[in-house]
């Protein structure tokens, strides 16, 4: 805003240099389109929200309140199929992730700017598609459309929303083909690898997940549409075919596509806690290389959700290893952040509050993952709500803190205003305890043999019940604060300075809000990506910026 | 990728080399998504043909196989020829690479055009798979399954002909505004990768298709 | 010039090979041919030992994840008892 009406500023920021709306649709500024994605991305978000909130309200009474059976499988199918395609698996990398890589190389734009306008129109077309299906006819398939349930027997919308899902990957693929790339070919001069930010190894990480796991998604989609529009067989075991098969394929994609939704999380917390605790990472390189080799080792553990659908047992066994060994590389990750945050002087603000928030929850969802990946205990716990609770801990006591932390680090950056502290710190304390409410019980549930997906349960179930729907209320108030507060901070917020967080990177390095070209000379890297001294160096003595250091 | 060689204000490159290797590189790193794209396929093509082998090999032996060979030979030229688009696309010389495109171009589309013909013939003699297949064989099942990738795969494969074909055209279009020189002429060489690809996934198809299991 | 006759001309040879093979039933001499035919395009035609090295980085990379799913995806199938996934296995010829 200040940007066009101060006459001396030297550059104009990408937010007010053209209001036309014509400007923003049409724009290959990666900046502007990280913000359209932002915008999709939470309307579907609250799209997804609605749906999970009427299941929670459903299971308040042992035999539901509100919901049909039929109405309640599609509500949790719609609540996955859009928290998963149209919110999770984008959610960082086409905000955070569009807005930062370039800024972070010390690029004037991504590799291929039109590219990535093109993602985000196949995301809306996509995010059309697969609304117009859940909502003229409703799917009740779950988000894993497993056959024959999905090829046959389904009564609801398959195709409209499989060929969403279908174009959805192509949106991903282009946004992950423009990130590969442009790390390997626009970093500053003097960014060497080991120079780069700990978020870009993991949104190179995510990326090669995006490129080679998401094809196998289409086509699997593409075999699921044509054995159910002209009801041939592909997966149809009366002719022999093999619905398992299904499986294999789907989940060759939606394994690899859990550390989608959790890589990018895991580089936005590398950054928050190296910056809160003015501290570089410990272990740098380890921090590195265990994003590549989630991604990697990631690929070859998905035999793990089809323990009990009648694999081979040498399958299931090899699978099983391999799941013990991807847990190798999260572990190293919870350990060097607690080693950075050893000794250092950290600073409490809401990016830190929700950095913590993951690592904590994070850390119960990936034990629980061990749980589940022990062939002995899998059997007994599969199908139930303990697995409901492994994965909402990752994903969204995970994952969505992390872009919640992301976006109230980066919101300076972004908008050019600092959103209100204690608000902020009050919504991520909200969300904690809101989301253990919330999933806390359903482990316990599970363990006690409570099966996912049913609309109605036992009796001696609902106290557990009850206070996992109590904690939804309170996580559906607690996410529903920063919308409210950012909002009012883009009008009323206090101007941010370049730097507000005493931050290494070179983000912040340029203005807040960054000018069109990102900044006004190419950028030099002289140094390692957290190198504090030279920064303390550059901006005067430690101590006079906001909010002193406190233990 | 902007037109012409020279950079514009907003590239994020530092030169114009550095921008077309770019986007070559960006082009294989596609080819290689589609490669799994196609993958899938293949691994549905290699449990069937494994778990139901004499249904599968039934199948196999239905094809068409004159016109799946003429069309192998009729895509290896057709590609061959593209590349004399691109090699004259180096030297700056639109004028062939219009000639050479075309040339592809039709062949491409002779290619689609006996693809439909063998369609047609097949839906004809009932070989799409449902109630009225028509091989009854022992193990109609793998015959049908067998079926069922063969139009997927093919139909799959024509799409990216289309796609190829349009790719092509859109070459000559700009070549015939002498759009290239020798200093700039990546998207000749960027859509001969794409339309060689096509070509290196039917190779593998075709011996799927019609060959392995045939005698 | 030349080198495209040439890598067309080993193109039609290798057809040529693949359906002798294909008429003597020999599946493994069809698969090699194969392969030498996908060789010929990637190295003659794509050229992809003269494009960038990351080029070549990017194929590799996806000719390994390939064989990951390949591999691991039909190692079930192959290795499978419980339920049976053979033709043979099944109840009878033409199961409903
Ligand atoms: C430490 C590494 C992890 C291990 C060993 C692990 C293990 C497992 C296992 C064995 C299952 C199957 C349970 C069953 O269906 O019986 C499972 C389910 C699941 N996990 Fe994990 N997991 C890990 C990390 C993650 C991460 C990082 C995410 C997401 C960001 C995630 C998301 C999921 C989801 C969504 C499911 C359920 C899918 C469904 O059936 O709907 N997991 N996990
Ligand atoms: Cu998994």
């Amino acid at each position: 805003m200040s940007g066009t009406l101060d006459p001396s500023a030297p550059q104009r920021s990408y937010l007010w240099q053209d209001g036309t709306l014509r400007s923003w649709l049409l724009t290959r500024d990666h900046k502007r389109i990280a913000l359209l994605y932002l915008g999709s991305i939470t309307a579907f978000f609250a799209l997804g929200s609605v749906g999970a909130a009427l299941v929670r309200l459903q299971l308040l009474e042992p035999t539901g309140t509100i919901l049909s059976d039929a109405t309640y499988n599609r509500m949790f199918t719609m609540h996955g199929v859009v928290m998963v395609w149209l919110f999770l698996v984008p959610s960082i990398p086409v905000t955070l992730g569009n807005f930062l890589v370039p800024l972070m190389l010390g690029a004037r734009d991504l590799a291929f700017p039109r590219l990535n306008l093109l993602s985000w129109y196949l995301f809306v077309a996509s995010g059309l598609l697969v609304v117009y299906g859940l909502f003229r006819g409703g799917l009740e398939t779950g988000w894993t459309f497993y056959t024959p349930l999905s090829s046959e027997y389904t009564e609801g919308r398959v195709l409209p929303v499989v060929l969403g899902v279908f174009l959805n990957g192509f949106s991903s693929i282009a946004t992950g083909v423009n990130f590969i790339v442009s790390i390997h070919q626009l970093r500053a001069p003097g960014m060497g690898w080991y120079r780069l930010p700990l978020m870009l190894w993991a949104l190179y990480a995510t990326s090669v997940i995006f490129v080679l796991a998401t094809p196998v998604l289409g086509i699997t989609l593409l075999l699921l549409a044509f054995e159910h529009l002209f009801r041939v067989g592909v997966f149809d075991p009366s002719l022999g075919g093999d619905p398992l098969l299904f499986q294999q394929l789907f989940w060759f994609y939606s394994h690899p596509a859990v550390y989608i939704m959790i890589l990018p999380g895991m580089g936005v917390v590398s950054e928050i806690v190296s910056t809160f605790c003015h501290k570089p990472v410990f272990g740098y390189r380890f921090v590195a290389w265990s994003s590549v080799s989630i991604a990697a080792i990631g690929f070859v553990v998905w035999g793990h959700h089809m323990f009990v659908a009648g694999t081979s047992l040498y399958s299931a066994i090899v699978f099983s290893m391999f799941s013990f060994f991807v847990s190798v590389p999260s572990a190293i990750k919870v350990f060097n952040w607690l080693g950075t945050m050893h000794g250092g002087s950290i600073r409490l603000d809401a990016p830190m509050l929700y950095a913590m928030g993951f690592i904590g929850l994070f850390t119960v969802g990936g034990l629980t993952g061990l749980f589940l990946a022990s062939l002995a205990a899998d059997v007994h716990l599969t199908q139930t709500y303990f697995v409901v609770a492994h994965f909402h801990y990752i994903m969204v006591g995970g994952m969505v803190s992390a872009y919640f932390g992301g976006l109230h680090y980066w919101w300076p950056k972004i908008t050019g205003r600092m959103y209100p502290e204690t608000w902020g710190r009050l919504a991520a304390g909200l969300i904690f305890f809101g989301f253990n409410l919330t999933f806390l019980p359903q482990f316990i549930l599970g363990f006690e043999g409570m099966p996912r997906r049913y609309a109605t349960y036992p009796a001696q179930f609902q106290v557990l019940n009850v206070l996992s729907s109590a904690g939804a209320g309170i996580l559906a108030v607690a996410y529903a604060l920063p919308l409210v507060y950012f909002t009012w901070s883009l009008f009323r917020g206090a101007r941010a300075p370049d730097n507000p967080w005493r931050a290494t990177g070179l983000e912040w390095r340029t203005a807040s809000p960054p000018p069109v070209e990102n900044f006004a000379e190419t950028p030099v890297v002289t140094t390692y990506a957290y190198d504090y001294a030279e920064l303390d160096g550059r901006a005067g003595p430690p101590g006079t910026a906001v909010g002193g250091p406190h233990v | 990728m902007s037109d012409g060689s020279a950079l514009d204000h907003h590239s994020p490159y530092e030169t114009p080399l550095h921008r077309d290797e770019t986007a070559v590189a960006g082009m294989w790193l596609f080819l290689a998504s589609e490669a799994l794209l196609f993958g899938g396929l293949f691994l549905v093509c290699l449990i069937y043909s494994h778990t139901r082998a004499g249904g599968w090999a039934e199948g196999v032996r239905h094809t068409n196989l004159s016109i799946g060979a003429a069309n192998t030979l009729i895509l290896i030229t057709s590609s061959a020829v593209y590349t004399m688009a691109v090699e004259a696309g180096k030297r700056g010389d639109n004028r062939r690479v219009v000639r050479a495109g075309l040339g592809a171009a039709v062949l491409g589309l002779t290619f689609l055009a006996l693809k439909g013909v063998e369609w047609g013939q097949e839906f004809r003699e009932n070989l799409f798979p449902g109630p009225h297949f028509a091989l009854h064989g022992p193990d109609t099942g793998g015959a049908q399954l067998f079926y069922s990738f063969y139009f997927l795969a093919t139909f799959l494969h024509g799409m990216h002909m289309v796609v190829g074909i349009g790719l092509i055209l859109w070459i000559c279009r700009k070549a015939r505004h002498r759009a290239f020189s020798a200093a700039w002429n990546t998207p000749v060489d960027i859509v001969g990768l794409y339309w060689s690809f096509v070509d290196l996934v039917w190779m593998l198809l075709f011996p799927l298709l019609y060959l392995i299991g045939r005698a | 010039m030349a080198r495209i006759a040439v890598c067309w001309g080993m193109l039609v040879l290798l057809l040529a090979a693949e359906l002798a093979a294909a008429r003597l039933g020999s599946g493994i001499g069809v698969g090699v041919l194969a392969v030498l035919m996908v060789l010929v395009i990637v190295l003659g035609f794509m050229q992809i030992l003269r494009a960038p090295p990351l080029a070549i980085i990017f194929a590799l990379g996806g000719l390994f994840w390939l064989t990951i799913l390949l591999a691991l995806g039909s190692l079930d199938s192959f290795t499978r008892t419980t339920v049976p996934v053979h033709a043979a296995a099944l109840p009878g010829p033409t199961a409903e």
